[in-house]
């Protein structure tokens, strides 16, 4: 993997740039924009959607990078060993790049259970226990394109110091083996690893971790994970401007440009384009996830220039409104995706009031789209040095809530039965 | 003629099996034309569980079903009228058929009871008791707009014997002329009466004889599919369809097991449907000629291969048993794979049948479907029967040659 600053427009507009991912022998590269939007997946399908279904979403869309999860996927690994297509294929996305994260960046992730030699996975079958050694294990059986180093990220903004101070301790430790092992494994030399920056709101920490990783060579790593910020889930769309952006601007002051920088989890949109503004490359679709999962369609307006747009648009619609019921218009007016397109807020009104599964299937297809529109907007803004103006757009009502709270209509709805979790708080 | 003057139905046998009673047809009607013997998946709630109508039409479906009484509770008759119908509200442009939603009644509530006027019921919504008649079954199903609906008939349960099976005959067909009478849409929708009588060749056929002496454009054989024997599931289809028109479609209620699908078309049936298909689905099931593939056992855990080689289906084409075996039942997404799968394996079946028939190679494709479906084991002697009554000769069973030659 290379990546290519193309153009930064000032301090504090972010920077657009390219991350080229090789494709096997003779079969070139592959070239993601950046900032680059990953799709997030669960046991390494895109929530609620076939491949076939995502097809319809991403038409005529730039090559997508798949985010994959252990937490997720941990019990494929000895069928990974045995399948010759690859990790992508497997899933059923050939030819799509992949990353391989720890921690699934839809769900809450459940906080203790860290150790010095053991980091606490925590898969549909409840919690166990990992070693650097394990890991590394289980990413030469994944095998994927990029991946992350293993670290300890149980912190958000109330940890105390000396759980920061262990969190960068033992990432320490798990990353030294990480570094060493990368180089060895077989199955691993084509693959990317991602450092993990973690430290909680501590700049000294963070300092301390980033050192880590800088000293390593160059070419040991290919980008940064900054860690440790939430704890997942619908944590991600509750953090406050003015404690996260500060650090995320100390970090990014004392990384290299010349790397990649991931930030995983449910940002709201509005922090999103602050992240982007400090030169953060890449995020997740886990907040359109985390929107659907509790029957909010996303509706945010972000079109810059709309002369017969509402810029009062609020930032979702609640399916779960009975007003809905007879609604037969589509959840956004003009919308181009496939549910707006064919099916009206009364008919996914209808399939949450009889737990039907195309109702999370058709509000995934409309956030997805949603959203990924969103980052295309975000790519023309900045090549015309209109971030700003994007910001005051999602801004222009002041008191639009962008948080997503847990919806207590919709428990064991989404037409899960047993054995499928939801988004918690 | 003026488009509203054409019949809302209309049916054309295309071929016809030289040796069964197997037909190959076309039904044309409001929304989709429609070839027959056809599989309709059941949409109950106005989705067909986990796939788009998008994903159906690349299938080739053109006849889904929906359930009246589900229906008529949510979204309700007055939101379905206002919406423009079920086709426009659940965006699904080809044909519907609707059911009376009797069976539902008789089948999911214990508080019903039917007597001359009707089926009374308790709302399981707000407890509150409900009356549904055959005028406003009929009602419903106008609101909902299906192309094709079905009379509200009297539902005994198929082991039921004595005198009530010949009462419950009797309403259906009185029934039937109330509910003509209520019809109000006979220009965009046809009504199909449904033959009933239990397990009685006498009451089957009285039933039949009253039935075709009505104006209606198709029929509908039910009571059956309900935990009869296979014997006598058999042999009530062959009177029905013995006596039914040749020129107009027959629908047999609730069945979609793949044997039976074959054994019926052979004895004379156009329509069905199941939820079978889409039920087993959802426990991590997928449908093979051999029967269905378990997935969630473990021999799948590194089968690296697609359900079925053969399959075409966006399933098959993406996803390896193995993939599908860690997902089923554990992300949601597994039940639109199994389920799209599920369907397209009934459609293929029911495609293969109608092109055996148009080459008039059905009975060879019947045997060779059995040889596949029962590999090994013996024939079970209904199928064997129910060939044998429509001049379609099976093979005797390998095992049976083994042992002949052992012995």
């Amino acid at each position: 993997m290379k990546f290519v600053i193309n153009k930064q427009i000032s301090r504090d507009s972010g920077r657009l740039g390219q991350l080229l991912i090789q494709r096997g022998e003779g079969a070139g590269q592959l070239q993601l924009r950046t900032p680059l939007l990953m799709q997030t997946t669960k046991g390494g399908s895109i929530p609620y959607l076939s491949g076939n279904v995502f097809e319809y979403v991403s038409k005529e869309q730039q090559p997508l990078l798949l985010q994959l999860t252990l937490s997720t996927m941990d019990q494929m690994a000895e069928s990974l060993l045995q399948y010759p297509s690859g990790l992508s294929a497997y899933v059923g996305y050939p030819g799509y790049p992949n990353v391989l994260l720890f921690r699934d960046p839809c769900e809450t992730t459940p906080s203790g259970g860290n150790d010095r030699d053991v980091v606490p996975l925590y898969t549909r079958h409840g919690k166990g226990s990992i070693t650097a050694q394990r890991y590394m294990e289980l990413m030469d059986s994944f095998a994927p394109d990029l991946y992350q180093g293993l670290c300890d990220a149980d912190t958000n903004a109330d940890s105390s110091k000396k759980r920061v101070q262990k969190s960068v301790d033992r990432t320490e430790r798990f990353m030294d083996y990480c570094y060493e092992q990368h180089g060895k494994l077989d199955r691993l030399s084509k693959s990317t690893l991602l450092a993990p920056i973690v430290g909680g709101y501590s700049t000294y920490a963070r300092t301390q971790s980033i050192k880590h990783a800088r000293q390593q060579p160059a070419n040991s790593f290919g980008g940064y994970v900054l860690e440790g910020f939430h704890t997942n889930g619908l944590s991600a769309t509750h953090l406050e401007a003015s404690k996260l952006l500060p650090i995320v601007k100390h970090c990014v002051t004392e990384l290299d440009d010349e790397k990649p920088r991931m930030m995983c989890g449910a940002y709201t949109p509005l922090m999103i384009l602050e992240l982007v503004r400090l030169g953060v490359d890449m995020f997740d679709t886990s907040y359109a996830y985390c929107a659907a999962v509790n029957y909010k369609a996303l509706t945010f307006n972000f079109e810059l220039n709309d002369e017969n747009g509402c810029p009062k648009q609020t930032p979702f619609l609640d399916i779960t409104d009975d007003t809905l019921k007879e609604d037969f218009r589509p959840l956004v007016a003009n919308c181009s995706c496939l549910a707006c397109q064919k099916h009206t807020r009364a008919y996914v009104h209808h399939l949450y009031k009889t737990n039907e599964l195309l109702g999370p299937i058709l509000l995934m297809v409309h956030n997805l789209h949603h959203y990924m529109a969103f980052f295309e907007t975000i790519h023309k803004s900045m090549a015309s040095d209109k971030l700003s103006e994007l910001a005051k757009l999602l801004n222009a009502d002041s008191t639009a809530d962008y948080s997503i709270a847990k919806n207590v209509k919709v428990i064991n709805k989404a037409g899960m039965g047993k054995g499928f979790v939801s988004a918690t708080n | 003629m003026s488009p509203s003057k054409i019949p809302p139905l209309t049916y054309k046998v295309v071929a016809e099996c030289s040796v069964s009673k197997a037909r190959a047809g076309l039904m044309t009607l409001r929304h989709s034309e429609v070839d027959t013997p056809v599989f309709m998946p059941v949409g109950t709630q106005g989705t067909l569980k986990g796939v788009l109508p998008d994903q159906l039409i690349e299938m080739n479906c053109q006849i889904l079903l929906g359930n009246t009484y589900h229906l008529g509770m949510r979204p309700g008759i007055e939101t379905l009228r206002r919406a423009g119908g079920l086709h426009s509200f659940m965006g699904w442009p080809r044909a519907i058929l609707t059911d009376s939603g009797g069976f539902q009644m008789v089948s999911l509530l214990q508080l019903a009871e039917i007597d001359e006027h009707g089926v009374k019921f308790r709302s399981p919504f707000d407890n509150s008791e409900c009356m549904l008649t055959p005028e406003h079954s009929i009602q419903i199903q106008n609101a909902i707009g299906a192309d094709i609906m079905m009379q509200l008939d009297d539902v005994v349960k198929t082991t039921t014997t004595g005198p009530r099976v010949e009462e419950a005959m009797e309403r259906t067909i009185r029934w039937v002329d109330r509910c003509i009478e209520a019809h109000a849409r006979d220009d965009d929708q046809s009504l199909f009466p449904i033959v009933q009588g239990g397990l009685e060749t006498p009451l089957r056929e009285r039933c039949v004889s009253a039935l075709i002496e009505r104006r209606v454009r198709g029929f509908a054989v039910g009571g059956l599919s309900g935990g009869e024997s296979k014997d006598d599931f058999w042999r009530m289809v062959h009177v029905c369809t013995d006596r039914l028109p040749r020129d107009k479609p027959r629908y047999l209620m609730g069945v979609g097991f793949a044997a039976d699908l074959v054994v019926c078309v052979a004895l004379g049936i156009d329509m069905f449907d199941c939820v079978f298909p889409t039920r087993t689905a959802r426990f991590g099931c997928a449908l093979v000629d051999r029967g269905q593939l378990n997935l969630k056992q473990q021999k799948y855990k590194h089968d690296m291969q697609p359900i079925d080689k053969e399959c075409e289906c966006s399933t098959c084409l993406r996803y390896t048993r193995s993939y599908l075996h860690h997902i089923a039942t554990n992300e949601s997404v597994s039940c639109s794979l199994l389920s799209v799968h599920n369907v397209a394996y009934q459609l293929r079946l029911m495609r293969g049948m109608r092109e055996a028939v148009h080459r008039n190679e059905f009975p060879q494709f019947v045997r060779d479907f059995m040889a596949r479906h029962f590999e090994g084991e013996p024939l079970p002697t209904w199928i064997r029967e129910a060939l044998a009554a429509v001049h379609i000769e099976l093979p005797p069973d390998i095992v049976d040659e083994q042992a002949a030659a052992q012995s």
